[in-house]
């Protein structure tokens, strides 16, 4: 049996989490395994939930939001594409997988790139297996 | 070769002077310790204080994290050296202090020694930045020609090691921490009141010593000095168990000044890299 | 009795000593030199002045659970975590760190209320203290003259060991030292050479110089007193403070400590782990309202009760001048300077 990824999703509301709902009434098939955290911009992503998702079990963490340019509040995500520049060296140098973290932009109207985002990194994700390095074991890690 | 007893005359002199005229309420130095390796950071406010403020290759507190405890409009002489001085220039951006508030002090100094162990103080532990970047004094004279590599070139084993071997690296250095918040408050830019740490919702990192929220503590810490960290290596030599937080600080310094084209510190009119965008910034940056 | 064995046998030693129990002895890492749970005899080193953390962890580690619990369909399921009573031996404390062990019996054990875990951890370990080298100098932090130590006092604990000549001196010091010393079989029996020997370093041990003052008890303790609104004192010897805890989490006679629950997935524990009274929010309340919100005011309150209350409450000053809060200050406070200062006002 092989190892079936736990993927922490966080999806801007406007976009990506629109996005994904299109995928969803259009009956896409895409695996099971993102599980999706709603916020309203890109932006309100504080790095810190991606270490806490790691910390707390994922396997892998998918952010996605609005294109850059068409943020619903004008310039959200070009905060967070920095900052989120800044996630991902920060985990490749504490020595976390890079393939475990993902940024997209996905439209409201991309539901099948949501579909094909979620495929690709579930894939790529389970050819990793399970995360161990940042995951809390008990007694603390 | 550094003047040190120059500077400490002139620092002195000018401490008086800017004391007695009044142009300023403090000068933030440095005063004889317990012995001569172990100077005391030093709040200046009478005239007659300039006469205990010494100046030698120990004295390697960076005295801009001491700005942040007055409120504006205090009028402040501070002592710095480069890297300090790229200190105050952040402050400034980030508009926690105003530059017409300050007399900066500036000291141009190499050969500076770690107290613990005595090494000359390099590019491997702290920023290039041998002469202050601003200055309104100078305390001695620029030096000039002193062959210094990149500050990152010490990240060369690091990033040369495969992910797994930096990770046990560091989890192994991580594991040394008794969470005890020297480097933090060693930092000129940890700030902020209440910390992220202190806060109990959310709580992202309970208070006993365990390594995830170490890790989180550190991670975190590293993501917040992003595009702020000024490379002057005090959060290390505070550590008393000597993690070397220089290594991660650098890479992300390192990585900042690569993708956003500015490095923490330098000028004034910059806006602080993780509160700005520009447009050329690409998509780019979000690959490994 | 006084039993030897040869340096270079020194490691028999410790797989002796690993036999019996758990043993604590000083390991090198690049954290500096502490006291760890030994596993490979060939960690144990002999090569140090001082370690960077005192080895009180060994009797009150800086986090302990006190009560585990799973949470079943919202309410908990708890069990108290049961004491430690395993036998154990610390090897390598130095003179000032074994007195700094009676001050802490002081308020874990004779404060009306017993501390479970520092009783039961403190009763089941032998302490081997270690004399400093009385032929080199002490380190200009140190100020342990002031209470009256040596750098080679065998008094507080179980066994006394000394370096002499390539060989090291074991002397038993209480019964539980004579018991320890006896089942090591490793040992050879010390000759009257080797007692002068013992006998002339702790006799050399009491002149080695450190920092010192004379420092009456209840009169510090009563100037501190009188001296808590002098605000321009305490402002300026705190002045350079940074408000981190490395002096305290260093120091082997600080034992504030903090209890949480600390929950993760429905399961969890209370814990306790050390506090520090220098932390900003250290006395923040509920009510958000933190009567110490200054520096000053924090380390003011930490000299006053390792030399003042301390005395009032429990007989002593709170402090053994192993130097160790000056060392691993990232801005050089030092307490000592403070307390002589704060003596002549």
């Amino acid at each position: 049996m092989s190892f079936d990824p736990k993927i922490l999703g966080i999806a801007c509301n406007w976009c990506t989490y629109t996005g994904a709902d299109l995928a969803g009434t259009t009956r896409m098939k895409y695996p099971p395994n993102v599980r999706v955290i709603r916020v309203m911009c890109s932006s309100r992503i504080n790095p810190s939930f991606i270490i806490r998702g790691f910390q707390l079990g994922a396997d892998g963490v998918l952010v996605g939001g609005c294109h850059p340019g068409d943020c619903h509040y004008g310039t959200g995500n070009l905060y967070a594409r920095r900052k989120l520049a800044i996630t991902r060296k920060i985990l490749d140098f504490a020595g976390m997988e890079p393939g475990r973290f993902r940024v997209e932009w996905i439209s409201a109207s991309e539901g099948n790139r949501f579909a094909e985002v979620v495929r690709e990194f579930t894939e790529q994700v389970r050819t990793l297996g399970p995360q161990t390095k940042f995951k809390i074991t008990k007694n603390g890690q | 070769m550094t003047a040190f007893k120059k500077i400490e005359d002139n620092l002195r002199k000018e401490a008086k002077s800017l004391l007695e005229s009044g142009k300023v309420t403090l000068v933030l130095a440095y005063a004889g310790g317990f012995d001569e390796k172990h100077p005391v950071p030093y709040v200046a406010k009478a005239a007659a204080d300039a006469d205990r403020l010494v100046f030698n290759e120990y004295c390697t507190h960076n005295m801009a994290r001491y700005l942040t405890r007055y409120p504006k409009g205090t009028r402040i002489a501070v002592a710095v050296k480069g890297a300090d001085s790229r200190a105050v220039v952040q402050l400034i951006q980030e508009g926690k202090v105003r530059r017409d508030d300050l007399v900066i002090l500036g000291i141009p100094a190499a050969g500076m020694k770690n107290q613990k162990t005595g090494e000359i103080i390099d590019t491997r532990t702290t920023g290039s930045a041998i002469n202050p970047v601003i200055h309104d004094i100078l305390l001695g004279d620029e030096i000039h020609g002193v062959k210094a590599g990149s500050p990152y070139d010490v990240l060369a084993e690091l990033e040369g090691m495969d992910k797994d071997a930096r990770w046990a690296f560091w989890k192994k250095e991580f594991e040394k921490c008794i969470r005890c918040y020297a480097c933090r408050k060693a930092c000129p830019m940890c700030y902020c009141d209440p910390c992220f740490m202190d806060a109990s919702r959310p709580r992202w990192a309970d208070k006993s010593p365990t390594g995830d929220g170490t890790l989180m503590y550190h991670l975190t810490r590293f993501y917040h000095l992003a595009g702020r960290c000024i490379d002057c290596g005090e959060c290390s030599r505070a550590c008393p168990v000597d993690i070397p937080l220089y290594l991660f600080h650098k890479e992300v310094a390192k990585e900042c000044e690569v993708m956003f084209g500015q490095a923490a510190g330098m000028n004034i009119e910059d806006k602080p890299a993780m509160a700005n965008y520009k447009g050329e910034d690409s998509d780019q940056m979000l690959g490994s | 009795m006084l039993k030897k064995i040869a340096i270079d046998q020194f490691s028999e030693l410790v797989k002796a000593l690993l036999e019996q129990g758990l043993l604590y002895a000083p390991v090198k890492g690049t954290d500096g030199v502490n006291f760890r749970a030994i596993q490979n005899p060939a960690d144990v080193t002999l090569d140090y002045y001082n370690t960077v953390l005192s080895p009180k962890a060994v009797f009150f580690p800086q986090s302990e659970d006190l009560i585990r619990y799973r949470i079943k369909k919202d309410t908990p399921e708890a069990q108290p975590v049961p004491l430690e009573n395993r036998p154990a031996v610390i090897l390598g404390v130095r003179p000032c760190d074994v007195r700094s062990f009676e001050i802490m019996d002081r308020h874990f054990l004779g404060a009306g209320v017993i501390d479970p875990y520092w009783k039961s951890k403190r009763d089941s370990t032998t302490v081997i203290g270690f004399a400093f080298d009385v032929n080199a100098a002490a380190d200009p932090a140190d100020f342990y003259n002031t209470f009256g130590y040596g750098a080679a006092d065998p008094e507080g604990s179980d066994v006394f060991m000394i370096r002499a000549d390539g060989n090291l001196l074991l002397r038993g010091m209480t019964d539980r030292g004579e018991k320890l010393l006896a089942s090591l079989g490793c040992l050879q029996a010390g000759d009257a050479r080797d007692e002068k020997a013992f006998d002339e370093t702790v006799k050399k041990g009491k002149a080695v110089r450190t920092r010192s003052a004379e420092i009456n008890d209840k009169e510090i303790a009563k100037k501190l007193v009188d001296i808590f609104d002098n605000g321009e004192f305490w402002q300026k010897v705190t002045m350079a403070c940074i408000a981190c805890g490395a002096c305290t989490f260093v120091c082997p006679t600080c034992y504030c400590f903090d209890i949480s629950d600390e929950t993760l997935f429905k399961e969890g524990a209370r814990k306790r782990f050390w506090d520090a009274c220098t932390f900003t929010d250290f006395t923040l309340e509920a009510s958000g309202h933190n009567p110490r919100p200054r520096i000053f005011q924090r380390y003011r309150q930490k000299v006053c009760h390792k030399y003042s209350y301390h005395v009032d409450k429990y007989g002593c000053i709170s402090c053994v001048g192993c130097g160790r809060c000056i060392r691993s200050c990232p801005v050089n406070i030092d307490i000592f300077g403070i307390v002589v200062e704060a003596g002549k006002l």
